[in-house]
This record gives structure tokens, C-alpha cells and sequence, in this order.
């Protein structure tokens, strides 16, 4: 019995950190359609930075992301402004060949400036963990887990209730609608993407503690964002908690009770589960006029 | 007075209008009808500035309008219910209808005057006002839509369509609800293609071919015109409609109007 608790309760702890990655992605596709493929590498990119910083300072990789998400926010604006603004309104298969390209780059400078090797910072509290009811809960898992919940708390106060979330919201649901109440779409649109790339921020920070990384780990990290925010519903923010909640649970209770091996299997295996019955993903919710076409 | 001088426009495959002249008289209901292609709704985004024009001007009471995007657009006072579906269908009918209030979101008491206002005046807002504005049917849609566009108190209401999709006692309410804004003031440029409801509902219509005013006079003269009967109304021409309350009087100072004939332009 304990062992599935201790199972259910690191689920949910990796699910948590899931969700915060998973956030940016799909309030990116949500508001502009654009499949940003070059999330994972922007994560991997914040981790070889708090790693690095880490190593030099020793400051605490987590408390890093204080710093990293306005840097990130910063990143993502000037992406947009600069780069994605470009393909404004054509269709999502070309943000995925224009990110796609983005990701590359990181790649390949992250290569030339930092090897070819794994990384993990590892604080003080890296092996380190609370007991609770018997229950082991690693230090680091947890400390990245409130991060998640922080951050993703944030994200639904800011999109559900401020304007400026409301203009994100109504942007994502239908462009022309927003433009003839007065919302001035590329800049909302630019706004997005900067809170979606700010995300990575503290996902990447957070990432630099729990996953040993190299360059290349975007290719992995990124299927895994995309199958969660396909399970959860393209765009919804709480799809992507939920289906990263779930996918969280589903690899962690296979790797208890099954393998190691079995649990990276079991996490797309219930992606197509699920898309079987439900092709909208979990919340991607058909009203009226959905089925009146 | 709403004036389109010389306006060219058209999405990339050539111009949509071709040197458009046309004013819109100030308290009156315009009706503006045609064939399909002719640049109807084209018309209406120029205006709104979801298109910017290529050449000519828009002005509004000596305004241009043409300079400016949808939200200057909309500063100005112009509002439009476009043809397809303008609502955020994963919101509710209450964030809808504020949302129409964006530009005057620093006023959260006015903001919610006219909220109140706007409830009372279209019951469904009050009604339904935490169902998601997709699960609404046509017609209520409709009426959510134009509601939100009276957030702002618009001086000019633009409609693309507003029978399109609708059954008999749906387009009644939609056709008051048009009525009563203009009664209340605001000027109504309309776009549609059942002629004999639009321009029933009009004390001003013009017909648009090519890109260009074919022909314009008060709504019912241009109703009982003989080549607009035959081009659009089956053949017999109607009796000009009974004018709607103080829109009649509106419609007396349309300069096409004074002339009392339907005049060609082509």
C-alpha cells in the first residue's frame, strides 16, 4: 500500500513539473496556431544556463528561474517581433518547419558552447528528501513541483482574470472577433508568446535538477510537451495539467510495478488510448456550433 | 455623415471595389444590396478597418477613418457584427458582451453601466449570461453579437448579414433590435442579400455591382424600382414599406433620397 501511495504521490510530483513545461506550448498554439517545436530547446537552453550559473556561483538552480523567466520573456518577445511574426496567419505547419529551424540553432550553438556531454546541477538537496507519513518525498521533485503550481496558478489568475488575459483568451478563440472589439492582435499575439517562452524559465530551471540533459534531450523533451497537450486538448491550459498529471502517474506506476524501460512505452501508449475516444484530446470541448457545420 | 470617396480595395487577387463613392446619411438606415461579389461585406471591413483600403478615404463626420485600425476604428465609434460567427464561443455570454467594452476596460463603473444597460435591452445577456457563447443558436448569437457591439454605444452600427441563418421569429428580433439602436440614434450601414427584408428594414438603399454604386434612393422607392424588382425582388415591384417610426424622418435627409427617384449611376 505504501508503495502505491509513494508511487501516486511522485506521479503527481513529476506530473506537476510536466504541467509547467507542457503551459507555454499549448497557450502558444492556443493564441497563434503556432506549433513552437523550439519549446523543448528553449527549455534545454535555460537549463545549460542555470546549470552553468550554478556551477560558477553556486546559487540555487530553482531560485534561478527568478531571474531566468524575465530573461526568457524577454527571449520570447523579440522571437516573435522578429522572427514569428513573419508567418502570422498561415498555416500551423509552417511555425512547426520555422521553429523547428529555432530548435537547430539552439542546438547547435548549445553544442559549440557547451559540449556534446549530460548535465544536472545537483544543490545541496539534490539526494535529499521529507518524510511524510512514511511516505519519501525527494526535496528536489517537491521544490519543482510548488514551482509548477506556482507558476501555472499565476498563468490562470493572469488569463482568467485581467484584461490582458481575457484580450490572450478571446485572441485564441477568434481573431477577427478580438480585432472588432478593440484588441489589438499582434500585440497580443507577441504578449503570448513572451509569457509562453517566460514559462520555459522556470521549467528549464527546474529541469536542470531533475533530468540530466545534453543539447539534443530537446527532441525528446518536446514529444513528450506535444503528446501531453495533444491528450489534453490543443490550447487548454487545463487539458495540458491533466493530461500531464495523468501521463505523469501512468509512467511513474509502470516504472513501480512494471520497468524502467516499459514506462516511456506506457506514455504514449495512453495518449492513443485516449485519442481513440476522444480525438479532441480532454478538454477539448465540442459546443453547439462545433457539430452544426 | 459616413463618406467612401474613391475607394479601391480587394484581398490580394485584384480590387473588390473599384473607386467606390457612397454616403451614408446620419441617423438612417442604410441597406446596401447586390450580387454576390458585387462587394458588399468588403464594403463594411473597409470601414471597420479589418481592410485597409489601396486607395480613396473613409470619413466619418470629416474623420478618416481609413488611417486608423479596428481598435481606432472603434474609438471613433464605428462597430461591426461581421457575416460569420464573431463571438468567443469557449466564453460566456456575460464575458462576450463585456468584452465589447474592451477600449473602455480602465472604466470599470461606466463598463458596467452599460452592461446593465445593455442586459435589459437584450433579455438573452441577462438570461444566459454564464452559458458559453458556442452553445447559442443562430439567431441568439445574432443577438449577442449586436449586443456587444452596443457596449461601446456605437454612432455607427455595421451589419453584414444580419438575416443570414435565421427562422422568421429570430429575424424579427434581430430586425427590432436594429430598429430600436436606430432609433435611438446610431446610423446603420447594413449588408444583405435577402433584398426585400433589407430593404425593408432600411430608409436607405443602394445597390452595389462591380465594386461600384449601381443605383441608390430611399428604401422604398428603390423597391419599387423595376430593374431592382426584376434583378432582385422576382420579377413585380413592392410596395415601398411602411417607414419604422423615426427612422422615416431619418431617412428624408439622405441626399439620394430628396430626389425621390431611385438615380443611376452606372
Amino acid at each position: 500500500m505504501t508503495q502505491l501511495v509513494q508511487a501516486l504521490v511522485l506521479g503527481l510530483l513529476i506530473g506537476g513539473v510536466y504541467a509547467l513545461m507542457a503551459s507555454g506550448l499549448t497557450l502558444i498554439f492556443g493564441v497563434m496556431n503556432i506549433i513552437n517545436v523550439a519549446h523543448g530547446a528553449l527549455l534545454i537552453l535555460v537549463a545549460f544556463i542555470t546549470w552553468k550559473t550554478w556551477s560558477v556561483t553556486g546559487i540555487d538552480p530553482i531560485l534561478l528561474s527568478i531571474v531566468m523567466t524575465p530573461v526568457m520573456f524577454g527571449l520570447g518577445w523579440a522571437l516573435y517581433k522578429g522572427v514569428l511574426s513573419r508567418i502570422s496567419g498561415t498555416s500551423p505547419g509552417m511555425s512547426v518547419l520555422l521553429t523547428f529551424g529555432i530548435a537547430i540553432t539552439i542546438e547547435g550553438v548549445l553544442n559549440v558552447t557547451a559540449g556534446n556531454r549530460f548535465r544536472s546541477a545537483t544543490p545541496s538537496y539534490f539526494s535529499q528528501s521529507y518524510r511524510v507519513f512514511g511516505i519519501s518525498l525527494p526535496k528536489a521533485q517537491v521544490y519543482g513541483c510548488l514551482a509548477a503550481v506556482l507558476v501555472l496558478g499565476l498563468l490562470y489568475l493572469v488569463l482568467s482574470r485581467t484584461w490582458t488575459g481575457r484580450a490572450i483568451r478571446a485572441t485564441a478563440q477568434n481573431a477577427s472577433g478580438a480585432a472588432l472589439v478593440g484588441i489589438q492582435s499582434a500585440g497580443v499575439a507577441a504578449l503570448a508568446f513572451a509569457i509562453g517562452t517566460a514559462t520555459t524559465g522556470v521549467g528549464g530551471s527546474v529541469l536542470s535538477v531533475l533530468y540530466p540533459f545534453f543539447p539534443a534531450s530537446h527532441y525528446d523533451w518536446i514529444s513528450r510537451l506535444l503528446g501531453i497537450i495533444v491528450l489534453g486538448g490543443m490550447g487548454s491550459l487545463a487539458g495540458a495539467l491533466v493530461g500531464a498529471l495523468i501521463l505523469g502517474l501512468a509512467e511513474t506506476l509502470t516504472a513501480t510495478y512494471g520497468s524502467l524501460q516499459w514506462s516511456t512505452l506506457i506514455f504514449y501508449a495512453v495518449i492513443m488510448i485516449v485519442l481513440l475516444f476522444r480525438p479532441q484530446g480532454l478538454f477539448g470541448s465540442r459546443l453547439r456550433q462545433d457539430v452544426m457545420a | 455623415m459616413l463618406t467612401i470617396s474613391g475607394v479601391y480595395a480587394g484581398y490580394g487577387g485584384g480590387d473588390v471595389l473599384q473607386g467606390l463613392d457612397l454616403e451614408v446619411p446620419s441617423g438612417a438606415i442604410t441597406c446596401i444590396v447586390g450580387p454576390n461579389g458585387a462587394g458588399k461585406s468588403t464594403v463594411l471591413r473597409v470601414v471597420s478597418g479589418l481592410l485597409k483600403p489601396r486607395l480613396g478615404t473613409v470619413e466619418l463626420d470629416g474623420v478618416r477613418l481609413d488611417q486608423f485600425g479596428t481598435a481606432g476604428v472603434l474609438g471613433k465609434g464605428v462597430a461591426q457584427v461581421p457575416q460569420s460567427q464573431a463571438l468567443f464561443p469557449q466564453m460566456t455570454i456575460r464575458e462576450n458582451v463585456l468584452l465589447g467594452g474592451y477600449t473602455l476596460r480602465r472604466d470599470k463603473q461606466l463598463l458596467t453601466k452599460r452592461y446593465d444597460r445593455v442586459a435589459e435591452l437584450i433579455p438573452i445577456v441577462a438570461e444566459r449570461s454564464n452559458d458559453k457563447a458556442g452553445n447559442l443558436s443562430g439567431g441568439q448569437r445574432r443577438m449577442v453579437e449586436i449586443a456587444r457591439c452596443l457596449m461601446v454605444e456605437p454612432s455607427v452600427l455595421l451589419l453584414d448579414e444580419p438575416s443570414l441563418g435565421l427562422d422568421p421569429i429570430s429575424l424579427t428580433g434581430v430586425s427590432q433590435l436594429v430598429k430600436d439602436a436606430n432609433a435611438g440614434g446610431t446610423t446603420v450601414l447594413l449588408v444583405e442579400q435577402n433584398v426585400r427584408l433589407g430593404l425593408s428594414m432600411a430608409t436607405h438603399g443602394v445597390v452595389l455591382e462591380g465594386g461600384r454604386v449601381a443605383l441608390e434612393a430611399a428604401a422604398g422607392d428603390l423597391m419599387a424600382n423595376p430593374e431592382v424588382a426584376e434583378l432582385y425582388l422576382g420579377g413585380a415591384p413592392s410596395k415601398a414599406p411602411a417607414a419604422a417610426g423615426s427612422t422615416a424622418a431619418a431617412a428624408g435627409s439622405a441626399p439620394a433620397a430628396r430626389s425621390g427617384d431611385a438615380s443611376t449611376k452606372r
